[in-house]
């Protein structure tokens, strides 16, 4: 079931990503001004710190890498 | 040469993304940029390299009595024409806790160090990137090492960007005080992700990603141990320190988790920009083979109140499923046999958070180029609400981070 739902939400996002495709249009580069822009940087734009806080809160969030050992006190 | 300091290290769309994290890392190098015309209008830089460095410090504390202190530095070098950069950081954790997992063991509170640097580097060829990157965290007990490949591909004129990454990842984690070679477990990590971004119109840009990460080995604390109570033993959610300990059995054996762990998550990005603001939404979905399913919804909307000031509101909310081997009260079954998988992290139980806060930048350098130096105010606050767990059922945390970014 776990397999199920991942490959479908897979099949998704691939069926979602090709349909952007489609739909994109094509933005000329000198067109870009608004997409030059800092703040439209396509990663995440949390700190450290907030990345770190994360990794420890929520369960779904990061993995064992770089998270630390710890003392078991969360 | 042109120097710019920014306020924040690169970071990941997930934890272990660290491909993607040092890879986007230098783009996030963004100082506050005010309206649209007057975008970077700082002097003539003087060589064809640029770079970036930057300083945070961070304070973290709950109403569970932890506490984190977390100073950072962080810098890259970049050659735009030449379609290089390398980028680093490095960052200590100074960790406080008297949480009441420890005082449930009649331990003491609780300090430690934890030290973390990262590296890496990037090239582009043509419409091909190449990305290359390495992590070390050490801290007394737990020790990790990763290294990882990113690959980008630009297509149909930059308006769809194609990325695959891999990393791996080996930690050992052992006890305070006792040498690796006396206690440790190693646990390897793969990451797998690939995901594309696409630029949707002259505002919009948006990104999805699949991440897969598959875990092997014990990722169990050695310092945790769980209450076992003999069958048919009423314990409510949120049950005290001294009402867990009346109505326990005297065996407490240590955590113990399954072995391997698949974990995959799906994100979507957008960012739109209006004439003096961006709007940024994510949405993440997670399963994983114990059965933790998630959703996480994220929202900022960052304002150019001047060409010297940006304010940046930011929500979050979070909610989890437990893993399938999560009790309140794990059952010692007669003969005294321990249940298999057994475990007292509330992050692995059911849970809902919610995170308001938000982001002040104000720019404070000459007039010609006011971002030249930045000083940087980031303030949060969160409560997560534990569902199905013993000791506490809410906690309330605050985050508060000072930066300062310059261009030199």
């Amino acid at each position: 079931m776990l397999r199920f739902s991942f490959a479908t939400a897979a099949a998704s996002l691939v069926l979602v990503s090709l349909a952007s495709l489609a739909s994109c249009a094509r933005v000329a580069p000198y067109d870009r001004g608004k997409l030059a822009h800092p703040s439209m940087t396509t990663a995440d734009v949390a700190g450290p710190a907030e990345s770190h806080v994360r990794s420890i809160h929520e369960g779904a969030t990061g993995g064992v890498l770089g998270a630390g050992g710890g003392c078991g006190c969360n | 040469m042109r120097m710019q300091l920014t306020a924040r290290l690169p970071s990941s769309s997930s934890r272990v993304c660290l491909a993607c994290a040092l890879v986007v890392g230098v783009a996030r190098a963004q100082p506050v940029a005010g309206p649209e015309a007057p975008q970077e209008p700082a002097a003539v830089p003087s060589s064809p390299y640029v770079v970036h460095a930057s300083s945070e410090a961070a304070e973290y504390a709950d109403t569970d009595h932890v506490f984190v202190f977390t100073p950072t530095v962080a810098g890259s070098v970049e050659r735009p024409g030449g379609g290089w950069s390398v980028n680093g950081s490095y960052l200590v954790d100074v960790i406080s806790a008297a949480s009441v997992d420890i005082v449930s063991t009649a331990s003491r509170r609780w300090t430690e160090v934890r030290q973390a640097g990262t590296l890496g580097g990037t090239y582009q060829l043509g419409a091909l990137g190449i990305g290359a990157n390495g992590a070390l965290s050490s801290e007394p007990d737990y020790l990790s090492l990763a290294a990882g490949l990113v690959l980008t591909y630009d297509l149909f004129d930059k308006n769809v960007t194609l990325l695959a990454a891999y990393n791996h990842g080996h930690d050992i984690a052992g006890r305070t005080g006792t040498p690796f070679s006396v206690f440790s477990h190693s646990i390897n990590l793969d990451n797998v992700n690939a995901g594309a971004t696409f630029v949707l119109d002259r505002a919009t840009i948006a990104t999805a990603l699949v991440d897969a990460d598959f875990v092997n080995g014990d990722t169990s604390k050695p310092y945790r141990y769980i209450p076992l109570f003999a069958p048919g033993t009423h314990v409510s959610p949120g049950a005290s320190i001294d009402t867990v300990n009346a109505l326990r059995a005297s065996e407490r054996p240590l955590e113990q988790l399954p072995l391997t762990r698949n974990r995959y998550a799906l994100t979507f990005r957008v960012a739109h920009r209006f004439d003096a603001s961006t709007l940024r939404l994510e949405e993440r979905l997670y399963d994983d083979t114990w059965a933790l399913k998630a959703t996480t919804t994220d929202a900022r909307l960052l304002f150019d109140l001047s060409r010297r000031v940006e304010l940046g509101p930011h929500l979050r909310a979070y909610a989890q499923t437990s893993v399938d081997f999560w009790e309140l009260a794990y059952v010692l079954q007669p003969g005294l046999v321990y249940p298999a998988y057994r475990t007292g992290d509330r992050e692995l139980g059911p849970l809902v958070t919610g995170t308001g806060g938000g982001t002040l930048r104000w720019g404070v350098g000459p007039s010609r180029a006011p971002t030249q130096w930045v000083l940087g105010l980031d303030l949060s606050a969160t409560y997560t609400r534990f569902l199905d767990d013993l000791y506490v059922t809410n906690r309330t945390s605050v985050l508060g981070g000072l930066s300062i970014e310059a261009e030199l």
